[in-house]
């Protein structure tokens, strides 16, 4: 037997039994093809995959597609450097093994194969390197860019604010709009993001549209994205932030430019402000937001009793000193740092299905009251961080990172989201 | 026969003067004695041979192998499905961070270091390292930084900031409990057991080789192991200052890290990846000059390119210090910074694709056998390349941005640390198992190790390409439906997990039988696999002295040499000697005067001591004042002690030397 004869070790008996070293020689061709297989197989398979929402291989915009145009190639040369070592590794393996033939001659190395075989990778690389270059510059410069937007990443949700500079007043920013969460741009535009943080590192990620770039506290880095035609477009933060970083999601929205002035109209509008001696649903539950979460959430143009702003500050009770702006709320698909759909499962399937020229319209139209997901509404204002998962326990300062349970009965949680509702 | 430093007038004493023979000690007395000839437990915890030591390196080592894979399974059996509710959000994350840091800390680098420990020494024909009790102070510190690093799951958590530990996450306000404190302290004393065991190592393959042996007739894996220790020399006092940075910023309000007051996070990546990409070449490299060790002995061929591959090493070593920032793509360098990094990377690739090239060439024409330890090597070879060309692919900076912090990335360095590290390592495992423990492991269970451990890598970390391509991203506790549809993938990866927890438990259950085994038969050979470097010129396991008599190098495979020749007649290579005649020869010439270090108490002292400067930094700063002056202590234990048993210690006592002088006028 193999290991018998092996273990009585001296080496003229150490040679392997005939069928085993036919039977080790084709199961390791096997797992060579086997490795080859996979290899191929997962760049087949990533090609031409399901839909998957944040595939990194279906460009939907002008950053993402010159990514793609320089990624295929190489993934294709990588490809057959690999099936070509498989197949001599292979070869070797089935070709020289120990069949009784003499010891070979002890030769250490021909140089000049040596240096051949390493100029070929080297010339490989360089050519790869090349296209590369090319690539990083042309990404990297914004100089094109006809509107900006400063993106801020905080735990565990994205901030979004347009900003009401010259550039884009040309759009209908004439005052600054804050939202969260949904990106909103104009298709074939491309759009500035100008990112930073408000705690710790995140990472702004929309696959279809560009790759990443991180938003690091202290600093402000550019990036931009364009879409090719309006679209609905998946991403997420990409640099580990925590907590819930697995939850802090982010989409972006194509709109074109007649749905986007639209949208830019709406978000400019103030909320309504309810009469304190209203006693509709609306009202009562104007009033119990105002109670409950006026201190951290903004929504803009509501008033306190006496008529005064009522100005949310959250950087008296939040970490980062942020929370999202909820006066357009209504109008998002998604909330809670995108972690939950606010849309019900048919408005959700209806969104992400939505056909390119439709996409505008369905989206424009937000949560109608047939749409509402109101138990995840209703179960996030319950117990929050029961929900998502957050620190809030207060820390020295008496601060928290995320929304803690309210303790809310079940009619305020029933009239706050009645008021909700109307934040369109 | 255990030898132990003993007065030189003992030897020096001519015969016939009259003076009694004298009797090694069995206890020394004194203040600092040295402990002489201990017994069980004590022989192990107070040696300072390199070959036990290295053998302790391995035994912890593995252990942590073992915390780390189950880490890896609870993570695997987490993202089985979407929603997962095994572990908490909390629990997560520290998971991940606790399998990275335990794998690469805990594991592949201490296992490095076992058998760069054991096997340098006898591959240069020396009798031990450099500084063997500094060899002794870092295995003991390893094990205080170990064991001080896991205590954090007993004392409120791991460590949650991922093993890269980026700051400001990782600062007091957004990571509160004491985990990462336990971590940063804990890896600075595993970094003093690094840099301590690379200093020593560096001196010792640089001073100690056998005569003749150049730096070019030195043993491959030597080499490479040479490469780390100065990888390591560079790499470990970066991490140091970093982990001071963001001990002192949770601890002493250093604000480092802190934006408010002006700094830039940034830093703490810059000098992580200083250190953490030239980490990942120690952690390869090793692997590397194991399998070029294994596939020449069964390829019965030299080494294809010795000087390619010993000088690419190099090149990988030198090179590895201009692409740390590879890490940091998407970190907004500048594309300027991006593109130099981008080139550097890509250039790296370079002598990395040398060295597969050599190891292919290596088994070109030759002789091949498939015991488990080649079937090791060759998967080396085959899951490396897919690692590497994976590498190449996100060297390409701008697809690196649609890659980094995906699945494609854990699947890319999995291919690399498993496919490259791991399976040296057991290639390591088979090959020189029957040179430390004497016995042959089981070829049966050694196949069913490897195939095993093959299928299950890949169907582990092969479906991570496409989950990864298909925009899943890492250290996410969980993942849904509305951006990954990677439900099916993501379960062929859990399954892939328990094969690959399958084979190792074949490797296990292997070590046990053989180990338990009274058949004869597993009683390994003097030279079981027709070896080619000097550690096979000595017996299974080693002696003390690892060599009766230093072998003199003529040649690169001195061994190889001595058993075969060119017949010039025919011109085929035809055998001229056994290696049982080759060892006879060593015996008869064995030297009479060996020195060997005596075994030594104060390395544990030292080790030990920091720790509870480690507590004392995370709880109560008395403690800080109190593992210092242990520190302090030992140190002054350890530069006192007597290097020999005192002449007093012997029965009779040894003569003066002015005695001496007297006798032998």
């Amino acid at each position: 037997m193999n290991h018998d004869t092996r273990r009585t070790g001296s080496p003229q008996t150490m040679t392997v039994h005939v069928e085993t070293r036919q039977t080790v020689a084709r199961r390791t061709w096997r797992r060579v093809a086997g490795g080859t297989a996979l290899l191929g197989g997962a760049l087949l398979l990533s090609s031409c995959s399901r839909n998957s929402p944040q595939d990194t291989w279906k460009p939907k915009g002008d950053s993402a597609r010159k990514i793609d145009n320089l990624q295929r190639p190489v993934f294709l040369v990588a490809g057959i450097v690999g099936v070509i070592v498989f197949l001599v590794v292979g070869y070797a393996v089935t070709k020289f093994r120990d069949k009784g033939q003499p010891i070979p001659k002890q030769s250490h190395g021909k140089p000049a194969l040596e240096i051949v075989l390493t100029i070929i990778p080297f010339v490989i690389l360089a050519t790869i390197g090349a296209f590369t270059a090319r690539t990083i510059v042309q990404i990297a410069d914004t100089k094109g860019c006809e509107m900006t937007v400063n993106v801020t990443g905080q735990q565990w949700w994205w901030e979004y604010a347009y900003p009401a500079t010259a550039e884009n007043q040309k759009y209908g920013i004439t005052k600054p709009i804050v939202t969260s969460g949904e990106l909103v741009i104009p298709a074939g535009t491309c759009v500035l993001l100008r990112e930073t943080s408000r705690d710790v590192i995140h990472s702004f990620w929309i696959p279809a549209l560009n790759g990443k770039k991180d938003a690091v506290p202290g600093r402000v880095h550019e990036n931009k994205l364009e879409a090719d035609a309006p679209g609905y477009f998946a991403g997420q933060c990409t640099e580990f932030c925590g907590l819930s970083h697995a939850n802090m999601r982010q989409w972006a929205i194509a709109l074109n430019e007649e749905d986007f002035a639209t949208w830019v109209q709406n978000q400019q509008r103030v909320a309504t402000v309810y009469a304190e001696t209203d006693d509709s649903p609306e009202a009562l539950g104007y009033r119990a937001f105002r109670q409950n979460c006026s201190r951290c959430h903004q929504v803009n143009g509501m008033q306190n009793a006496d008529g005064t702003p009522t100005i949310a500050a959250p950087e008296n009770n939040i970490v980062a000193g942020s929370v999202p702006n909820l006066t357009h709320l209504m109008t998002r698909s998604r909330f809670a740092g995108e972690t939950f759909p606010l849309l019900n499962k048919t408005c959700t399937e209806r969104l992400t299905k939505a056909a390119s020229e439709q996409l505008g319209a369905v989206y424009l139209e937000g949560v109608t009251s047939d749409c509402l997901n109101r138990t995840q509404l209703e179960a996030w204002l319950r117990n929050a961080p029961g929900e998502k998962p957050m620190y809030v326990k207060p820390d020295a300062k008496g601060l928290l990172r995320g929304m803690p349970n309210l303790g809310l009965s079940e009619k305020q949680i029933d009239s706050i989201v009645t008021y909700l509702q109307t934040l369109k | 026969m255990a030898i132990i430093e003993q007065p030189r007038t003992n030897v020096a004493l001519p015969a016939g003067t009259g003076a009694p023979a004298l009797v090694t000690p069995k206890e020394a007395k004194g203040m600092f004695a040295r402990p002489v000839e201990p017994k069980g437990w004590r022989d192990w915890v107070f040696t300072v041979d390199h070959k036990k030591i290295g053998i302790m390196y391995g035994v912890v080592a593995f252990v942590f192998f073992i915390v780390g894979g189950l880490e890896a399974m609870l993570i695997r059996l987490q993202l089985a499905a979407p929603n997962g509710k095994v572990l908490s959000a909390e629990q997560y994350n520290q998971m991940f961070t606790m399998h990275a840091t335990t794998m690469v800390f805990l594991f592949v680098m201490p296992m490095a270091s076992a058998f760069a420990n054991y096997f340098v020494p006898l591959q240069i024909g020396a009798r031990d390292v450099a500084f063997p009790r500094i060899n002794a102070f870092g295995l003991w510190t390893f094990v205080a930084g170990a064991i001080f690093v896991n205590l954090s799951w007993f004392l409120g958590g791991g460590a949650d900031g991922g093993w890269f530990m980026y700051a400001p996450n990782s600062t007091k306000m957004f990571s509160p409990g004491h985990g990462v404190d336990f971590w940063a302290f804990g890896l600075q004393i595993t970094g003093i057991a690094s840099l301590t065991g690379a200093i020593n190592l560096i001196v010792t393959c640089i001073n100690m080789r056998a005569p003749g042996m150049s730096l070019f007739k030195m043993p491959i894996f030597t080499w490479m192991i040479m490469v780390v220790q100065f990888l390591l020399v560079f790499a470990m006092p970066v991490i140091t200052v970093a982990l001071f940075l963001l001990s002192f910023s949770r601890g002493f309000g250093g604000a480092f890290f802190d934006v408010k007051q002006g700094a830039d996070p940034l830093l703490w990546q810059h000098l992580f990846w200083i250190f953490g990409h030239p980490e990942v070449y120690i952690l390869v490299l090793p692997s590397f000059g194991i399998v070029s060790e294994v596939l020449p002995v069964f390829s019965r061929k030299p080494l294809f390119g010795y000087k390619f591959v010993a000088i690419s090493g190099a090149a990988i070593g030198f090179v590895g210090w201009g692409v740390w920032a590879h890490h940091m793509f998407a970190s907004g360098l500048g594309p300027i910074s991006v593109l130099v990094f981008s080139m550097a990377t890509m250039m790296i690739a370079v002598p990395t694709g040398v060295k597969i090239i050599n190891w292919t060439l290596t088994m070109w024409g030759g002789k091949l056998r498939f015991t488990t330890a080649m079937l090791f090597a060759i998967g080396l070879i085959v899951e490396f390349t897919i690692g590497g060309l994976s590498g190449v692919t996100h060297a390409v900076a701008p697809s690196d941005t649609q890659q980094t912090d995906t699945y494609y990335i854990v699947a890319h360095f999995h291919y690399v640390l498993f496919g490259g590290a791991i399976f040296g390592l057991f290639s390591g495992f088979y090959y020189w198992w029957p040179k430390v423990f004497g016995r042959l492991l089981n070829e049966r269970w050694g196949k069913a190790n490897f195939w095993l451990m093959v299928i299950g890598m890949n169907l582990t970390f092969g479906p991570m390409h496409i989950v990864g391509l298909q925009g899943q991203p890492r250290r996410m506790y969980r993942y849904d439906e509305s951006n990954v549809h990677a439900r099916f993938w993501n379960a062929i990866s859990t399954v892939g997990a328990f094969v690959l927890a399958l084979g190792i438990l074949c490797f296990i259950v292997n070590v046990v039988i053989t180990h338990r085994s009274k058949n004869p038969a597993v009683k390994a050979p003097l030279d079981p696999w027709d070896a080619r470097s000097l550690e096979w010129m000595t017996s299974n396991p080693p002696p003390a002295h690892n060599f009766d008599a230093i072998p003199t190098v003529h040649e690169l495979d001195e061994f190889f040499h001595r058993k075969y020749a060119v017949d010039h007649e025919t011109d085929e290579i035809k055998q001229i000697a056994t290696a049982e005649q080759i060892m006879a020869e060593q015996m008869a010439h064995a030297e009479k005067d060996i020195h060997l270090p005596s075994p030594s108490y104060w390395p544990l002292v030292v080790s030990l001591s920091l720790p509870i400067i480690g507590f004392g930094v995370i709880y109560s700063h008395i403690l800080i004042a109190v593992g210092a002056l242990v520190t302090i202590l030992g140190l002054f234990g350890w530069s006192m002690e007597p290097s020999v048993a005192t002449k007093d210690d012997y029965e009779p006592p040894a003569p003066t030397d002015d005695a001496i002088k007297e006798l032998t006028a």
